[in-house]
C-alpha cells in the first residue's frame, strides 16, 4: 500500500514564495495614496489666500 | 548584481515621485521666492510699542512696493492689536506680526496664512485678500491661561 503512494503523482499547486505581485501592489496602493493626499492639499492651498 | 523586475519597477517610482517633490520645493523656494513667515528679520521685544512699523498698528496703504496695503499686528497675551480691521477686497497685502511677550500663534483660519510668533522676530505674509467674508484670527500656540479667549477678526469688504 505505502508502495502506491509513493508512486502516486501528485500536483499540489503552491504560489512560489519569491513571488513580489502582492508586494508591488501594495507598494503601489501606498505610493498612490501618498501622491492623491500631497496633490489635494497642493490644491487645496493654491484655493486659499 | 541580480534585482527582481518589480524592484526595479517601484524604486525608479519612489526615486521619481522624491524628485518630483523636492523639484516643487526648489520651484518654490528658489524660482518663486517663497520662504518661511520668521525669515530672520529681528526686533528688541522689549521695544515694540516704539519701533516702526509696530508703534502703529493696522492697515496702511504703501506706495512703491509689490503689496498695496501693510497690515501690522502686535500679540500679547491674551490679544491682538488691532482686534478688527477691514481689509478691502482683492488688496495685495502684506501681513506683519510680532510678539511682546511669550511664543504666540497667527492662525487666519481657512487661509494660507498661519504663522508662528517669537518674541524677537517679525513674521510676515504676503497674499491677495480675493474671497470677501470674515476671517478669524486665533492664537494655536498655547501662550497661558487666556489663550482660547485669544482673537481677532478680519473683514474682507467690497469698497
Amino acid at each position: 500500500m505505502a508502495k502506491m503512494e509513493l508512486n502516486r503523482k501528485t500536483k499540489t499547486e503552491i504560489e512560489d514564495s519569491s513571488s513580489l505581485k502582492g508586494t508591488l501592489a501594495s507598494v503601489f496602493l501606498l505610493g498612490f495614496f501618498l501622491i492623491v493626499t500631497w496633490v489635494s492639499v497642493y490644491f487645496l492651498f493654491l484655493d486659499r489666500f | 548584481m541580480h534585482m527582481h523586475k518589480f524592484e526595479k519597477i517601484w524604486l525608479i517610482f519612489g526615486v521619481g515621485t522624491l524628485l518630483v517633490f523636492l523639484t516643487v520645493l526648489g520651484v518654490s523656494a528658489f524660482y518663486l521666492g517663497n520662504q518661511p513667515p520668521s525669515c530672520l528679520a529681528t526686533i528688541n521685544p522689549e521695544k515694540v510699542d516704539t519701533t516702526a512699523p509696530f508703534n502703529e498698528p493696522g492697515l496702511k496703504k504703501v506706495e512703491g512696493k509689490d503689496w498695496d496695503y501693510e497690515l501690522v499686528y502686535v500679540a500679547q497675551a491674551f490679544a491682538y492689536t488691532p482686534g478688527e480691521i477691514e481689509v478691502p477686497l482683492g488688496a495685495k497685502v502684506k501681513v506683519i506680526a510680532t510678539t511682546k511677550d511669550v511664543i504666540h500663534g497667527f492662525q487666519v483660519a481657512g487661509t494660507n496664512i498661519n504663522m508662528m510668533l517669537e518674541p524677537g522676530y517679525i513674521s510676515e505674509y504676503v497674499t491677495t485678500f480675493d474671497k470677501a467674508g470674515e476671517y478669524l484670527i486665533l492664537c494655536n500656540e498655547y501662550c497661558g491661561s487666556g489663550h482660547h479667549m485669544m482673537t481677532s477678526k478680519i473683514k474682507v469688504v467690497e469698497k
